[in-house]
């Protein structure tokens, strides 16, 4: 396993915590890791030491199945300069009301999408792309049914 | 669990308020040069000297650097909350309250940095007094100030309306401001210049957003015994509160009908008063645009998403601008948009000089109440309402 000091040094990007970084350990085997409560099993989301809904402090991250809803986007007409960063403008972001829980939900970009269809109530899947060595969760529409 | 119970209610008041003036540019000037000339100006206009004040609460600079500035003698309370503003009022109105200290100098110092305009790395010493960051800036988020960028796109979902209800508060603020001589921008635009300005980050653009800016305010709050011995007339606080729900990060909370807005209100109402038929002013935040929708909602002038059809019910052609009933205005100074992002100190401060009836060309005729509602929606909305003493 990564030593903790190389892991901070991967997502130098982030603010690591011992509380984030086996979510962060997560991304770079390509799982979304969220936190989920050991006692009552709900998810909580961004990382945190105890459960909201019961107080238990037996936090497990655990892989989320990566589909869900966009409930949230915006495109970016401007950003700063990112090594690895595909600066086509608009650049999309979406915030995914993942299936695991009404309310859970998880931000990021979208690849392998027109940005006409990157709308609100869109179905999608989670994806991975790689930032300059970064692996980084994204998104993509899902298939539609035939 | 909301409480009711509002023990400090008129018995602390603003003395005093100053400003500087808010400056578009970056200026030659320290942020806390900017802070300590307010707080001279306030202590001065209430003729207060270093002896009198015992009471720190600033966002920047930190308080001992001001209380060293300043050389105030013997300081018993001091503190530095994190903005917007009204964290700021409430604590030192709690400390006052409670006697921690009787003559509180509270101020915020509003400046160019790297992170509300780039702009500002173009000064070495605003680059140089940046946090590094220890590596590139993520794009893949909504944290921070973009929160209100993806609530945004909600709002127009959820409600089937358009951006030109957003278009509204920019024309509203930027209307009120050209009678405000401090405001950073004071050219009227009208609705085909909001559509047409550069988009930033979709669905808001350059006119959505407050506008960076160099400059301060300063206030002094005391008991209402002690502000009654002062120069000024002063402005009693009904209530003041924060709010906060359990899911609060930018993209976890519950949606546009449950935020910290709501807490706010439910505490703020319940506290006050007076509410919006008894309010001669409204100052509903507007860092964004849909800040300030919201807000306009959820005091209860309209429903959800109504809040663009509400102003164009209550617009007054003459002054190109909301005039509630032909007579309320929101935001007179012009607002975070027009005069420059205070953080709310500058909607306190206009507050303050309305209800003393010191705010010039812009004077609400008669006005004796303030509701105030600062801030955004997730860790950050406040409210704050002010009677005439
Ligand atoms: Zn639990």
């Amino acid at each position: 396993m990564i030593s903790d000091a190389d892991l901070i040094d991967r997502f130098r990007g982030h603010m690591l915590s011992r509380d984030n970084a086996a979510h962060f350990r997560g991304r770079l085997d390509h799982q979304l890791l969220i936190d989920r409560c050991a006692e009552c099993g709900v998810w909580h989301h961004p990382p945190a030491p105890a459960c909201p809904a019961c107080w238990s402090m037996s936090i497990t991250p655990t892989a989320v199945s990566g589909t869900g809803t966009i409930h949230l986007v915006i495109f970016l007409h401007q950003h700063a300069p990112i090594p690895g960063f595909d600066d086509a403008m608009p650049y999309p972001v979406v915030t995914v009301e993942l299936d695991e829980q009404p309310g859970l939900r998880f931000t990021g970009t979208m690849v392998g999408a027109a940005n006409d269809d990157v709308v609100i109530g869109r179905r999608v899947r989670l994806d991975w792309i790689d930032r300059d060595g970064e692996p980084v969760p994204a998104f993509r529409l899902a298939e539609v049914a035939a | 669990m909301i409480s009711t119970h509002n023990p400090i209610k008129n018995t602390v008041a603003f003395a005093g308020a100053a400003t500087t003036g808010l400056f578009p540019k970056n200026t030659e000037r320290s942020q806390t040069s900017y802070a300590v000339e307010a707080c001279i100006s306030v202590l001065r206009q209430c003729g207060l000297g270093p002896d009198d004040v015992d009471g720190v609460c600033g966002s920047f600079p930190m308080a001992q650097r001001m209380q060293e500035t300043l050389g105030l003698t013997s300081v018993t309370w001091f503190a530095n909350p994190h903005i917007p503003f009204i964290n700021q009022v409430a604590a030192a109105t709690a400390a006052v309250s409670a006697g921690l200290c009787q003559v509180a100098l509270v101020y915020h110092g509003a400046y160019r940095l790297p992170w509300n305009t780039s702009a500002a790395l173009r000064d070495p010493f605003r680059a140089a007094d940046a946090s590094i960051p220890t590596g590139p800036p993520n794009p893949d988020t909504v944290a921070g100030a973009i929160g209100y960028t993806a609530w945004a796109s909600r709002y127009l979902h959820e409600y089937g309306v358009t951006k030109e209800d957003f278009g509204l508060i920019a024309i509203n603020d930027r209307s009120n401001a050209a009678t405000n001589p401090t405001a950073a921008m004071r050219e009227p635009i009208t609705m085909d210049d909001y559509l047409s300005a550069r988009m930033v980050r979709w669905p808001l653009c350059l006119l959505d957003m407050d506008i960076a800016v160099d400059g301060a305010d300063a206030f002094v709050i005391t008991t209402a015994e002690r502000a009654r011995d002062l120069a000024l007339p002063p402005v009693l606080i009904n209530a003041v509160t924060l709010g906060m729900t359990a899911r609060n990060s930018e993209d976890q909370i519950d949606g546009l009908r449950h935020h910290g807005q709501q807490v706010v209100i439910e505490a703020l109402r319940a506290k006050s008063d007076f509410w919006i038929d008894g309010a001669d002013i409204f100052f509903p935040y507007d860092g964004f645009t849909p800040i300030a929708l919201n807000w306009i909602e959820n005091v209860g002038y309209c429903g959800p998403g109504e809040a663009g059809d509400f102003m164009r019910q209550h617009w007054d052609p003459a002054t190109n601008s909301v005039r509630v009933n032909g007579r309320v205005p929101f935001n007179p100074h012009g607002g975070s948009l027009s005069e420059g992002a205070t953080q709310g100190s500058g909607h306190v401060r206009e507050a303050v000089h309305q209800l003393q009836g010191l705010a010039g060309d812009r004077q609400v005729a008669g006005a004796r109440t303030a509701l105030l509602t600062p801030g955004g929606f997730f860790f950050n909305a406040q409210g704050l309402t002010l009677v005439s003493a």
